[in-house]
């Protein structure tokens, strides 16, 4: 392989990467956007939702067989199911937390992420599920990089997703009601604003997201593990604080600036691969120290 | 009247701890078994448990030792080094005469110092780090290969294979470190070369980036030193990468699971494993009768878990007393006990004297003995 | 009192088992009252705990078994260790939002945990072996009734400075910036500052547990100071009372008691930890056991 080989490569690995951390960081960014929570348990919905995919496409791969339309089919039904989650999530553990100290939602926030990880871990008895789809290597060559069928299929969904979602959250008045709850909540509730249904609506689109992107990896990696989605979620809050926390065009910049860093991270050979996590965090504590807005955030002055 | 709560409280847990250490019901020969039974290795520990207890009934329906029956209490060390502490004191207040245990090395490290200064003799059927050796006090013994004797198994096939470039990933926990590294040490000593030495991180998904790191290095094998979980999502991630050569995975993992995972791609993978009840014909009986017992079929460290015990109860009887200390020389003394899983005789250092590696590969889905 | 007393006697009657269950609760004491100086009294969010704990532990492993040093010389070492862990992750990152500093003592854990992974000092993965036990007046703690009363000692210490920071002039000072950190400002207390304080302290707590903990165990591995562990001490200071020394007491005294009396629950303890941490925030944010508030 010659270095351009690598390089082309590697910016391939970093690609596809990237567009799972974008994907999961859009749903930290909403929610940090509309009520300034730091979702710890978003990780989770992200292996929640795998698990559920993974549930579904068992259950109807007698049906459909494990073709492309069943794992679609599973797909949309677990992000209805995850979202649903999502929202109820936000009732029972977030809602009546509103008004109390930051600390205390916070913490909240983390023993909803233990609630579901540890249950998910009792259920499977900490076991990994295969996630078996038999999709084949099959691919294209592009010059000496090899690029399966697999994995452009993954990113051209994860991009139409993110399409989508930035149309909805420009061109609809609930897009629109989501940017004025972020400036004011107070003030689009004397407008006539329902705010807790479009406080719901983002819980829903983010868990949404993250089931989409744990279905994705369930099919791309071929097995799911009760804990795969605390790495995740902290990697992908980084990519949402890299492209400014709040911002959604941000968070689909910062994944892919994320998936990119780590991709040609491992390739600088002073830092070895045992060295490769104090890199992105610290990464990410240099960045929330002398530039917390990221790269497409709005300056905010604020504290607590 | 909150305090009382409180006192009453504290009162009824340690009650209720002071029941549990003295559950220990009065019999004729004590032996503490310490395996995990409580969390990640919980599967395995359990295993291990229930071939020691067969192993148990099968002496005590034979008479037992010296005219005792035996009657075994398990320490929960949940593979955790703190616990593992809680249950070796356990093991040690409950005047056991003996310990069978050890599967997680990070745990069984500092329960040898609390059996040690106990003089209590221990057999450690599967814990097998190098880091053992040396903390040993001399009244444990070692019946799993240790690390060097897989380093060698896996030389050797590598030579034999005519590997010149070698990759090395571990996973950054003790076990898969210390097989790394000193597989690193002999084979830059054989004046080979290392051309990629690596680490994973536990749980995480996407290897790509140091898949095209490690094949722009062009080594003709690769070898996993860690367990089965993520070992899979490599072995799976290479051969999507395109690469074709050689790929060994150590004794953690060998597990269905990595085939079942890894699906096509671990084809042709080779892995060294320590002998389990599959491979060996003389533990047939052995098999048979765990499954009508457990009705579950003995997972990876069932042979040598019931070969320590039986080994145990073998060396008290040659002591020919519950002594402690004449059960530790009986114990050194050895000489090719004839366990399921091989012969079993002790080095110097305790250890194992006859590496019992076995070398298995991926055929059709499963793993089958190469050789 | 009359508890203190309880303690002190227990060793007399009970089993090696229960003693290193007891001490082991102990131990937690002291971590938990360290977090609790962080979370409860300066209400910030600390996830990366573990970190302070482990530098005191590799601190006191590291001068033992690689340089001879006496034991007792290490604990002001890892003192002073610990205190410049606090200000270096403390000093830059206290002015930050609370949720991210949440996130930032989460990332500092983990890189102090894959350095001690990753260095040859601290042992690799393995982790250091043979650390010595300590001597005090000719005697070597070595028994489980000796690190008992270590412990005890240590917690009643923790309790006792717990106590009286909590009626200084730094603990009122810490009430008012967690209650209305913009009022406190305006009242000339030093924001920033009194954080640091809060943060350096509950960073000593940490170090000098550590160190009796590398002592106690005479083996430490990076494995010991996940993340998990942070999360598992932060449990004990919620399940109690955030900011209540007895509550916090209860807390670290549930977290150990609790695996060991409901072994067959077996991996169900996070779960149910979890969901009593979960309704606890919701419907009793106080803990278990409050303290009346004036």
């Amino acid at each position: 392989m010659s270095n351009l080989d690598i390089f082309l490569q590697q910016l391939a690995n970093g690609l596809i990467l990237g567009s799972f951390y974008a994907l999961v960081a859009l749903g930290y960014t909403m929610v940090y956007g509309i009520i300034k929570l730091l979702n710890f348990a978003h990780g989770d919905l992200y292996m929640v939702g795998s698990f559920v995919g993974f549930l579904i496409l068992s259950a109807i791969s007698g049906l459909l067989g494990d073709s492309w339309a069943a794992i679609l089919c599973s797909m949309v039904l677990s992000m209805l199911a995850v979202g649903l989650l999502g929202v109820l999530i936000q009732r029972v553990a977030y809602q009546p937390m509103l008004s109390a100290p930051r600390l205390s939602i916070l913490i909240t926030a983390l023993a909803v992420s233990m609630v579901l990880s540890n249950t998910v871990m009792a259920l499977t008895n900490g076991e990994y599920k295969a996630f078996i789809t038999d999709l084949g290597y099959d691919g294209v060559d592009i010059g000496n990089v090899f690029v399966t069928y697999t994995q452009i299929v993954l990113v051209v969904s994860a991009a139409f997703l993110m399409v989508v979602l930035y149309l909805f959250v420009h061109k609809t008045l609930y897009g629109k009601a989501m940017r004025a709850i972020a400036i004011d909540q107070d003030a689009c509730r004397l407008m006539g604003i329902n705010v807790n249904r479009v406080i719901a609506l983002t819980f829903f689109i983010g868990s949404a997201l993250a089931t989409a992107a744990g279905v994705m990896a369930g099919v791309y990696y071929g097995s799911i593990h009760f804990a795969m989605g605390f790495v995740i979620g902290l990697k992908a809050f980084t990519a949402a604080v890299i492209g400014g926390i709040g911002s959604i065009p941000g968070a689909m910049l910062g994944g892919l600036v994320l998936g990119l860093l780590e991709a040609f991270g491992t390739q600088i050979p002073a830092i070895g691969t045992e060295w490769k996590d104090v890199f992105s965090f610290g990464i990410l504590i240099l960045l929330l120290i002398f530039k917390p807005t990221g790269l497409l955030g709005k300056t905010e002055i604020e504290r607590m | 009247m909150k305090k009382r709560t409180m006192l009453a409280a504290i009162g009824g847990a340690l009650a209720g701890l002071l029941m549990l250490g003295q559950a220990c019901v009065a019999a004729d020969l004590k032996i503490g078994i310490m395996v995990p039974t409580t969390g990640s290795e919980a599967t395995a520990g359990k295993d291990m448990e229930n071939a020691m207890k067969l192993a148990v009934s099968e002496i005590n329906d034979a008479g037992g030792v010296l005219g005792m029956q035996i009657v075994t209490i398990t320490g929960d060390d949940a593979c955790d080094p703190q616990q593992a502490t809680a249950a070796a004191s356990k093991l040690v207040s409950s005047d056991v005469t003996a310990v069978v245990g050890g599967y997680c090395s990070g745990a069984t490290l500092p329960t040898l110092k609390i059996y040690g200064d106990a003089g209590i003799p221990m057999v450690i059927p599967a814990a097998n780090s190098t880091k053992l050796i040396t903390a040993n006090p001399g009244n444990a013994f070692q019946i799993n290969s240790t690390g060097f004797d897989q380093v060698n198994t896996a030389v050797d096939l590598f030579k034999k294979k005519g590997v010149k470039r070698l990759a090395i990933i571990h996973q950054g926990d003790g076990y898969s470190e210390d097989l790394a590294r000193l597989t690193r040490e002999k084979w830059t000593g054989m004046g080979n070369e290392v051309v990629a030495y690596e680490v994973v991180n536990k749980g995480e998904q996407d290897q790509s980036a140091l898949v095209t790191r490690i094949k722009s290095k062009r080594p003709d094998a690769v070898f996993w030193t860690a367990y089965y979980a993520d070992g899979a999502m490599v072995i799976k991630q290479l051969r999507q990468a395109g690469y074709r050569k050689l790929i060994a995975v150590g004794d953690g993992s060998n597990s269905p699971k990595l085939l079942e995972i890894a699906g096509r791609a671990a084809e042709g993978v080779y892995c060294f494993s320590n002998p389990t009840v599959e491979y060996l014909p003389a533990a047939k009986t052995f098999a048979d009768n765990y499954r009508k017992t457990f009705k579950q079929n003995p997972d990876a460290y069932a042979a040598l878990a019931y070969d320590g015990m039986k080994l145990m109860a073998d060396a008290i009887t040659r002591a020919g007393t519950t002594d402690k200390k004449a059960i530790i020389k009986a114990l050194a003394e050895t000489r090719d006990f004839q366990g399921i899983a091989g012969p079993i005789s002790f080095t110097d250092k305790n250890t194992l004297a006859k590496s019992n590696f076995v070398i298995l590969v991926a055929k059709g889905g499963k793993w089958t003995l190469y050789q | 009192m009359v508890l203190a007393g309880v303690a002190m006697v227990i060793p007399l009657v009970a089993s090696n088992y229960v003693l290193e269950v007891l001490t082991n609760a102990w131990f937690y004491t002291v971590l938990c009252l360290g977090l609790n100086i962080v979370v409860g009294y300066a209400g910030l969010l600390d996830l990366g705990y573990a970190a302070f704990f482990a530098v005191g532990a590799y601190t006191t492993g590291i001068l033992t078994s690689q340089f001879g040093v006496n034991f007792w010389l290490t604990i002001p070492v890892a003192v002073a260790c610990s205190m410049l862990a606090g200000i270096v992750i403390g000093g830059p990152t206290l002015r930050l939002r609370s949720d991210y500093l949440a996130i930032v003592t989460l990332g500092f854990g983990e890189i102090v945990r894959i350095v001690a992974r990753n260095l040859k000092i601290t042992g690799g993965a393995s982790g250091l072996i043979g650390i010595e036990r300590p001597h005090f007046f000719g005697m070597e703690l070595s028994g489980i009734h000796h690190f008992y009363y270590v412990f005890l000692l240590l917690a009643i210490l923790a309790c006792f400075i717990s106590y009286r920071l909590q009626n200084s002039r730094l603990g009122r000072a810490w009430q008012y910036v967690r209650e209305d950190e913009d009022a406190a400002e305006a009242m000339g207390i030093g924001r920033v500052s009194v954080k640091l304080y809060a943060y350096v302290i509950g960073a000593v707590f940490g170090g000098v547990a550590g160190c009796f903990f590398a002592a106690k165990m005479t083996a430490i591995s990076p494995e010991t100071f996940t993340f998990t562990q942070s999360v598992l001490i932060l449990l004990g200071v919620v399940l109690g009372g955030m900011g209540k020394i007895p509550g916090v007491i209860v807390g670290a005294f549930a977290l150990v008691l609790f695996p060991e009396v409901f072994r067959d629950l077996g991996s169900m303890r996070m779960l149910v930890f979890a969901i009593v941490m979960l309704v606890i925030m919701l419907y009793r944010p106080e803990g278990i056991w409050p303290e009346k508030r004036s």
